[in-house]
């Protein structure tokens, strides 16, 4: 639990990504609690990537949804998800979507 | 040892079965609500990331939060797990801290069922997933049973 393979030298920002985000599947996928998913070291190193992880967030969200709410939410400090729709994650991923376009991240 | 028995040490060599693919669009305690459209997790809007949490029921991640949520559903606290025909059970599981991280669904035959995080839906016996991740088992809730539509592993609200 909670191992964060050494990043390897002259990886890309997306590649750095990728890799976290595997490890952070791979290890939290039986939690139900987001404060716990949020806080496992991978998805604190993908927050860490800054603004340049938001564009690759979204697209995450939309060909392999998961739970990048949380990393979205620290990043760029929006909320757009509705009242009527909370809890219904697709719906959550859909109003992440909106908002990326509405900045300008598509 | 399969995958869920490294992760639950408690189910090796127990009777469990996976009744359901992997879906990240309900978590355990939804499930143990009976809804199988919406992540459940208490949190403080709009400061959260926007799970749902029955309102009313307390934003943080306490076991009074969790009994009150589903204390919406007309379930309240009871003494055992045992299997009682006229009652429906879920129990609570909280780690060393007192922290909620788990709930599982009592069946009409006794046995329990549980969403494994964004995992699959398990049959299992109540204290198999019992373990370094979702602690123990530290309250059990009851209401009363009003239908055999209880009698599948389909909650009513899905």
């Amino acid at each position: 639990m909670a191992t964060v393979p050494i990043a390897q030298p002259a990886e890309s920002v997306e590649q750095r990504f990728r890799r976290l985000a595997a490890v952070w599947r791979r290890e939290t996928a039986h939690l139900s609690s987001p404060t716990k998913m949020f806080a496992h070291p991978a998805y604190q190193e993908i927050i860490g990537l800054g603004r340049d992880a938001v564009p690759l967030l979204l697209r995450e969200l939309e060909l392999n949804p998961d739970h990048w709410f949380g990393a979205l939410r620290a990043l760029t400090g929006a909320s757009p998800v509705a009242e009527e729709d909370r809890g219904d994650v697709e719906k959550m991923a859909a109003g992440w979507q909106r908002w990326g376009r509405e900045n300008g991240y598509r | 040892m399969s995958e869920l028995e490294s992760l639950f040490p408690r189910l090796s060599g127990a009777e469990y079965r996976v009744t359901s693919p992997k879906d990240w669009r309900y978590n355990c305690i939804a499930w143990a609500a009976g809804d199988t459209r919406r992540w459940w997790w208490p949190g403080v809007p709009p400061e959260d990331e926007g799970y749902f949490w029955p309102p009313g029921a307390g934003d943080e991640e306490t076991l009074d939060a969790f009994v009150a949520a589903f204390a919406t559903l007309g379930y309240s606290p009871c003494e055992g797990g045992q299997a009682e025909e006229c009652w429906e059970k879920v129990a609570l599981f909280a780690n060393a801290e007192g922290v909620p991280t788990h709930a599982a669904r009592q069946r009409p035959d006794g046995s329990w069922t549980s969403k494994l995080g964004r995992l699959e839906d398990i049959g299992h016996p109540l204290r198999g997933l019992e373990g370094e991740d979702y602690g123990r088992v530290v309250r059990i809730l009851r209401r009363p049973r009003v239908s055999t539509i209880q009698q599948s592993d389909t909650p009513p609200l899905g």
